[in-house]
């Protein structure tokens, strides 16, 4: 490896697309990101390798596929299946960056263009895989006077951008071959600023950082403000591994801290909470270290302030959850989908993120929960 | 000490003192990030060249009915507007553009920003840099005003927008001495300005990114480097206008702003990584309420010394 693919892999950007049920191998995937120097990434354009954690069910591994196509290149794909393949896999995805010649036929075999993602399937599919999968397959083209029907991009998509929701009028210009946002018809909710702003339809997740496995809220937004919203949880293929969850264990409690600083912006903060989970994970005794830490998450006054009021849920706010977790509380809050729907309702996108991930939801519990149409 | 406009032909040198600025301050913010993993801080400290040469390496993304030319503007805009912000600094004896109004010139740089983050969350079509965008704008709206009131004390107490003659004002007493609270409030403006520490709500992790989501390769690398180079920008103009520029014993005035700078460039990043994230809607309030008031009490101060002493 000359010294400029060595330079220009030292901070190599990971994402992570984790499938319910491996969380403690996203854990050990982020432990070794750190070890070797490189740093997650924030979307997919940040992204350098896309870490698969786990067998994705039919719409998960879509979902993929979508993030994967907006990796800007030199890329590189790998999957792992457990804690033990994660070392391994790193190494194959740096040999895969720094091997130019593959990744110059990689971008030569890409489209030059980007092109419209296909549409997230909207079709509420409570029971039944079968069914479920049959949807996903179903990718209404733009015409389609189907209700609501939003991309399925992922994370942050610039390839769908303005997902218009009024594809009745045909007339509409659509720039790029994508619809613009209008106004909607029966969803087009009140707007508190009373501007009447368009609406917009746009998935949250499945692949998202700081954000739970396999979750898919499909929001209404007008501006930034979620006016409608509808989660649902995207299947692995066949059950996950058996004691890989992290979940309501001290090291699960500290990987929600984790993901809750890390979206409010505390970092160092974030990569203690991290190092102190996978400290926990690897079973070493770190009660000193979970004390201090805990007590410099609770004294923190400008991070409760900024959570104050944020996702209140049983007289609780995310501020309230934060400080609980962080003096060594039980985790576990049961909560349905529906909840988590309603807490996302009426705040804006960046609020939404925060209490999404104050509510530390295990998405590899499979308890079903009938989510009726929004 | 005057101050000498040398010709234009030194701007390259000054581009280069900017950006080397901006590396140190991304060079110290890998190595603090680096320490907090666990790593040796030495290994952060090389940040600055990998993620240039991995940026570099890297295929530039584009996405669907991108507004292409006013994304470039906006991309282009954070680096072109540091540069010019520092171009009026007094370096030492020297300065590229000696103007008559240094203090306003660099308050109307700072407004260019307003459009030129909106712009490049504006230019990718896409859901969560235009809400950065917005962000910005509405973080925009809590920092400008205190912002201009915290430049208007140190012109009131120089009598100029002269950039030399501030500098030459602060011989006996360094202006933060006696205006604390608007250095405090232009340190804050610079953190927000730049993107930066509590204020960087418009790129930070709950929008993915935000302005920063869709761009890769060398776009990302301009609005990357833009924001640490309006980092340093804003601290040599800090120094110039509330530490008292190149004023110093023994050392030459231009070793003294570089020392000057690099101090406070290094007390921003510290401070910037200590903090959580403001969001704008919670930001509005203290900004409004708080800021705004005590800045308009410390330019009152500043005022009435100045009109008693004469």
């Amino acid at each position: 490896m000359d010294l400029t693919t060595r330079l220009a892999t030292a901070r190599t950007a990971v994402l992570v697309a984790e499938v319910p049920g491996w969380a403690a191998t996203r854990c050990a995937v982020e432990r070794e990101v750190r070890t070797r120097g490189w740093r997650l990434a924030g979307s997919p354009a940040d992204a350098d390798v896309l870490v698969v954690c786990g067998r994705p069910g039919p719409r998960l591994a879509a979902a993929v596929d979508h993030v994967w196509a907006q990796l800007p290149g030199p890329r590189a794909r790998v999957q792992v299946h457990g804690p033990a393949d994660v070392p391994p896999a790193l190494d194959a995805a740096l040999a895969d960056l720094a091997d130019a010649p593959a990744q110059r036929r990689d971008a030569a075999d890409r489209p030059a263009e980007p092109a419209p993602g296909s549409l997230a399937t909207d079709l509420p599919a409570p029971d039944g895989d079968a069914a479920r999968d049959e949807d996903a397959d179903r990718t209404p083209g733009f015409d389609d006077p189907g209700p609501a029907p939003d991309p399925d991009d992922g994370t942050d998509d610039g390839t769908d951008p303005d997902d218009g929701t009024d594809m009745s009028g045909m007339d509409m210009p659509m720039p790029g071959g994508v619809p613009l946002a209008g106004g909607g018809d029966d969803d087009q909710l009140p707007d508190p600023d009373r501007l009447d702003l368009d609406v917009l339809h746009v998935p949250l997740g499945p692949v998202l950082p700081c954000w739970p496995a396999g979750l898919l809220v499909h929001t209404t937004l007008q501006g930034d403000l979620v006016v409608a919203a509808r989660a649902e949880v995207l299947e692995p293929a066949g059950a996950p591994p058996a004691g890989d969850g992290v979940h309501g264990t001290p090291a699960g409690r500290w990987d929600a801290v984790a993901a809750l600083l890390a979206l409010a912006g505390d970092a160092d903060g974030a990569a203690a909470a991290a190092r102190l989970r996978d400290a926990l994970l690897a079973g070493a005794d770190a009660a000193a270290e979970e004390a201090r830490l805990g007590r410099r998450v609770r004294r923190s006054r400008l991070l409760h302030w900024s959570l104050r009021g944020v996702g209140e849920l049983d007289g609780a706010d995310a501020a309230d959850r934060l400080a609980h977790w962080a003096g060594a509380g039980e985790q576990l809050v049961p909560i349905t989908l529906e909840q988590v729907a309603a807490l996302v309702t009426g705040v804006d996108l960046a609020t939404a993120r925060l209490v999404v991930a104050s509510l530390d939801l295990d998405t590899s519990d499979r308890t079903r929960v009938p989510v009726p149409a929004p | 000490m005057t101050v000498v406009q040398v010709s234009a032909g030194w701007v390259p040198l000054a581009a280069v003192l900017l950006l080397a600025g901006a590396a140190a301050a991304a060079g110290l913010d890998g190595a603090l990030a680096a320490r907090a993993q666990g790593l040796p801080a030495g290994r952060g400290l090389v940040t600055p060249v990998a993620e240039t040469a991995r940026l570099f390496r890297q295929r530039r993304r584009t996405t669907v009915a991108a507004d292409s030319p006013l994304r470039w503007v906006g991309v282009a805009g954070l680096l072109t507007v540091a540069l010019l912000m520092a171009a009026v600094v007094p370096f030492g004896r020297w300065t590229v553009a000696d103007l008559a109004v240094g203090v306003v010139w660099f308050n109307a740089m700072d407004v260019l920003l307003w459009a030129a983050v909106w712009l490049a969350g504006w230019g990718p079509n896409s859901l969560h840099p235009l809400v950065g965008g917005y962000r910005f704008l509405a973080q925009a709206l809590c920092y400008e005003l205190p912002l201009m009131f915290a430049l208007t004390a140190p012109a009131v107490a120089a009598g100029s927008l002269r950039l030399g003659d501030v500098v030459a004002a602060q011989s006996g007493l360094w202006f933060v001495v006696w205006m604390p609270v608007a250095f405090a409030v232009f340190c804050a403006a610079v953190l927000a300005f730049s993107v930066w520490g509590p204020f960087r709500a418009p790129a930070d992790a709950t929008g993915a990114g935000g302005v920063l989501a869709e761009s890769s390769g060398v776009d990302r690398w301009l609005l990357g480097t833009g924001r640490y180079a309006l980092l340093a920008a804003g601290a040599a103009f800090g120094t110039t206008v509330f530490l008292g520029g190149g004023q110093g014993p023994v050392l030459p005035a231009e070793l003294w702003l570089l020392v000057k700078t690099a101090v406070l460039l290094a007390a921003l990043v510290v401070l910037g990584r200590r903090l959580p994230v403001v969001r704008p809607e919670r930001l509005a309030a203290p900004a409004w309420l708080v800021a705004l008031p005590l800045v308009l009490v410390q330019l009152l101060v500043v005022t009435v010394v100045v009109v008693v002493r004469g």
